[in-house]
């Protein structure tokens, strides 16, 4: 893979940013809510002690990340595989604009005009790693984009690092895999602020456990959230089953949860809603 | 020299009167079929030439017309030939056929009536018009005997057809065939007690069976999707005996009837290959439309398993059938109505490579492809199929460890009962109650009401979603042995809404 010419890439919003650590978020398209939740904290911890957040614009991980730093009142970065007057995906457009609303900016590679291609975004992660002084992954399954991202890093001596995430989940064998092979831990932005060097002079908390929503629930609903992982989706058979109830009557429950915004459906089951579903982009 | 015979043509599961006439008259030595015959009907002319002859009667050295009344009707098929050969004897004996009777039949060179196909729904249709005596071929007739009263003379050959109506010779007439009531030994070659786990799956079949509604198995290879929708026609209650003829009419169309046993209290179960042709699906053909699979599984289960491979206007066109349980087809040969009253069970990998939210491979497609591949199957198509459940493949190593399930035959009891309850109250099942009986037969409380109404507008449900899920509520409280709609329903009906996107 060769370099892009960096001074070439195009840009809309405020390119290059002002002067400051640059680190990029990257991960799943589709993560659990435990990866979501992490993503975007990360982005707000990192935002709040003047990182400058980069990431991809994509669903999922990205999002989380572009999310969490403009909650954090920071600024972030889009490097995007498409041209700059082409947001993908479409449902991201209101995000860009609050991006480039926040004095962000989406830069790319290519020209304007161009649309999605599969072939375009490798390089795009090379130069996503190129931009940055570190890339954090978040949850990445074999062959993940993100891991192409984390190996560009290493070719280009930038600091890898990752989250753990649930042995369990298909969703962590990129991520353990990087840590395995020496990548930096990452369990909060400390960890983070510290490899690049700023040690924990600005941030003093440690990473914030995510929020909890506390759900005005019925008590006869409250059970089943117990039961229920915020990494691993659980049919209604699996809490039937751990219950000793009629999968009916538990995946009526399960609805209402639903309903509610307490759970969520992530194909074929149930993980346990981190945050609630209208913040999410 | 005149006389004349009644036939019929079949024209789907309808048929159309047709008067043979024969007239031998002085003049040279030819023999004309006229009135719209197609070329398998004047080939026949070779046929009943030979036929009579090999008979020991005589073929008349004169000129003889064979009129097949009406005249615009265009008449296809070997089942005129017996008519036509009677026809011809008649006149040459100066005799008048039977009263209020019709003949119908294929002949050998030697004579001999061989088998047509329909020769049920013929039966059928001619006694409903008046007929009360029909001659049918000797293999055909126990199945024209299932038909009450109507009079089925069997005919091994055209002379003892011929001297039957001299009175020379009589037949004993068929004896009607006896229903033999469907045994409860009736071994199904699924049971569900094979299926290990899959709660949600087994929930989902006892409510399609009870209500009559259409089901899609979403899950990734080898989660035991076929494996379920194979359990299905053994928890479904045996055909009642009206249910039984449609079904064996349509069979006997098609000449697929068993003469041993014309009549299957198993309710029938197609599961056509992606690669089918809309022909081979919907019906088709060339002239009259014949039945499709969609109409082979009429009061059965047709299973279309790799949904997203079917070729997007086939899956078009199940829409239509999916609403009215029956399909009009328009050929050149004219317009043909065929029964498809079917439960539809769809199974489907929820993405190209078939392992999104598996828990122990990851999936490895974009979100762009899962997308794309979940448009393939449609979304009118998926807004008609009212329960969509997840299957989740249960690892090889752990499937011994998965509990046991129920067997098939508890669950068809209190299928039986939910629709048994059902037919009581509205006379049909639940999955084709109109929104107008719907309100009526399945009220609601306050409670349940604001569920629905909040869910369809989470997830922006079209109305059809809206009714959709009120009736399957309707059919989980039957399955509860309840009257009244409760909350508790209508949340089990939303769990099964597998593709309802939050807005």
């Amino acid at each position: 893979m060769s370099l892009p010419d960096l001074s070439d890439l195009h840009a809309r919003g405020r390119w290059p940013p002002p002067e400051g650590p640059r680190v990029a978020i990257v991960g799943s398209r589709r993560p659990s809510p435990y990866g979501e939740a992490v993503a975007e904290q990360l982005g707000t911890d990192l935002a709040r002690a003047g990182v400058i957040v980069v990431s991809g614009l994509a669903l999922g991980i990205d999002a989380a990340a572009h999310r969490g730093a403009l909650n954090g009142g920071g600024i972030t970065v889009a490097v995007m595989g498409t041209g700059v007057d082409v947001v993908y995906p479409a449902a991201h457009s209101r995000l860009a604009e609050e991006i480039l609303a926040a004095g962000g900016a989406l830069v790319s590679q290519f020209p304007d005009g161009t649309i999605p291609r599969r072939q375009n975004f490798p390089a795009r992660n090379w130069t996503m790693a190129s931009i940055t002084d570190a890339v954090v992954v978040v949850e990445a399954g074999q062959g993940s984009g993100a891991l192409i991202t984390a190996e560009a890093a290493l070719h280009l001596h930038k600091e890898v690092m990752a989250v753990p995430g649930s042995v369990f989940s298909p969703l962590s064998v990129g991520t353990h895999g990087l840590l395995r092979d020496g990548a930096g831990l990452v369990q909060n932005a400390r960890d983070i602020l510290a490899v690049i060097g700023l040690g924990g002079e600005v941030l003093d908390d440690p990473l914030l456990p995510p929020e909890r929503l506390r759900f005005a629930l019925r008590p006869e609903r409250d059970g089943i959230v117990a039961h229920l992982s915020d990494v691993l989706a659980l049919s209604a058979a699996d809490i039937a089953r751990k219950l000793q109830l009629p999968v009916a009557e538990v995946l009526g429950r399960l609805t209402a949860l639903e309903l509610d915004g307490a759970v969520r459906r992530q194909e074929a089951g149930y993980v346990r809603a981190l945050r609630r579903g209208k913040e999410r982009v | 020299m005149l006389a004349s015979v009644d036939s019929c043509v079949l024209v789907g599961l309808e048929a159309r009167r047709v008067e043979v006439q024969a007239d031998a008259s002085t003049g040279s030595v030819v023999f004309n079929i006229v009135g719209l015959a197609a070329t398998s009907v004047k080939e026949a002319r070779e046929r009943v030439r030979s036929a009579i002859r090999n008979s020991g009667l005589e073929f008349p050295r004169q000129r003889l017309t064979v009129n097949l009344a009406p005249a615009e009707l265009r008449k296809e098929g070997s089942g005129l030939d017996l008519p036509m050969a009677v026809a011809v004897a008649l006149a040459m004996m100066r005799k008048a056929a039977p009263p209020r009777s019709a003949f119908l039949g294929e002949l050998a060179l030697d004579g001999a009536v061989c088998h047509v196909d329909g020769v049920l729904v013929a039966a059928r249709w001619l006694r409903r018009h008046g007929f009360e005596r029909v001659f049918v071929p000797a293999s055909d007739a126990r199945e024209a005997a299932l038909i009450d009263g109507v009079e089925v003379i069997p005919c091994a050959d055209l002379a003892s057809v011929i001297a039957h109506i001299t009175g020379e010779q009589p037949i004993q007439p068929q004896p009607p065939t006896q229903p033999i009531l469907g045994t409860e030994t009736e071994a199904f070659e699924h049971d569900l007690i094979e299926v290990h786990g899959q709660e949600e799956a087994r929930r989902a079949l006892e409510v399609a069976a009870a209500g009559g509604h259409h089901l899609l198995l979403s899950g990734p290879p080898g989660a035991g999707k076929t494996m379920l929708a194979r359990c299905l026609p053994g928890i479904l209650p045996p055909l009642e005996l009206s249910e039984a003829l449609e079904v064996a009419q349509v069979r006997s169309l098609l000449g697929d009837l068993s003469s041993a046993k014309p009549l299957d209290w198993s309710r029938p179960f197609r599961a056509p290959h992606h690669g089918v042709s809309m022909a081979g699906l919907i019906g088709g053909g060339a002239g009259l439309a014949q039945p499709g699979e969609i109409s082979r599984a009429h009061q059965g289960v047709l299973f279309l398993d790799e949904l997203a491979e079917f070729q997007a206007n086939v899956l078009q066109a199940l829409r239509q059938p999916l609403e009215i349980g029956r399909v009009a087809i328009t050929r050149s040969g004219g317009s043909v109505t065929y029964p498809a009253r079917f439960t539809l069970v769809a199974a489907t990998n929820p993405c190209p490579c078939g392992w999104a939210g598996d828990g122990r491979r990851a999936c490895r497609c974009t979100p762009a492809m899962v997308d794309a591949y979940q448009r393939r199957l449609s979304g009118p198509l998926l807004d008609r199929i009212d329960l969509k459940v997840g299957v989740r493949r249960v690892p090889l190593d752990a499937l011994a460890s998965e509990p046991k399930g129920e067997s098939s035959a508890p669950v068809r009891e209190r299928v039986i009962a939910a629709r048994r309850r059902q037919l009581d109250r509205q006379g049909c099942l639940n999955a084709q109650l109109k929104p107008a009986r719907l309100r009526q037969m399945a009220a609601l409380d306050a409670a349940s009401r604001q569920t629905l109404e909040r869910w369809a507008e989470q997830r922006s449900l079209t109305a059809r979603g809206f009714h959709r899920a009120w009736r399957v509520a309707r059919t989980s409280a039957d399955l509860d042995g309840s009257e009244q709609i409760g909350e508790r329903h209508i949340l089990e009906a939303l769990g099964y809404r597998l593709n309802d996107v939050a807005a």
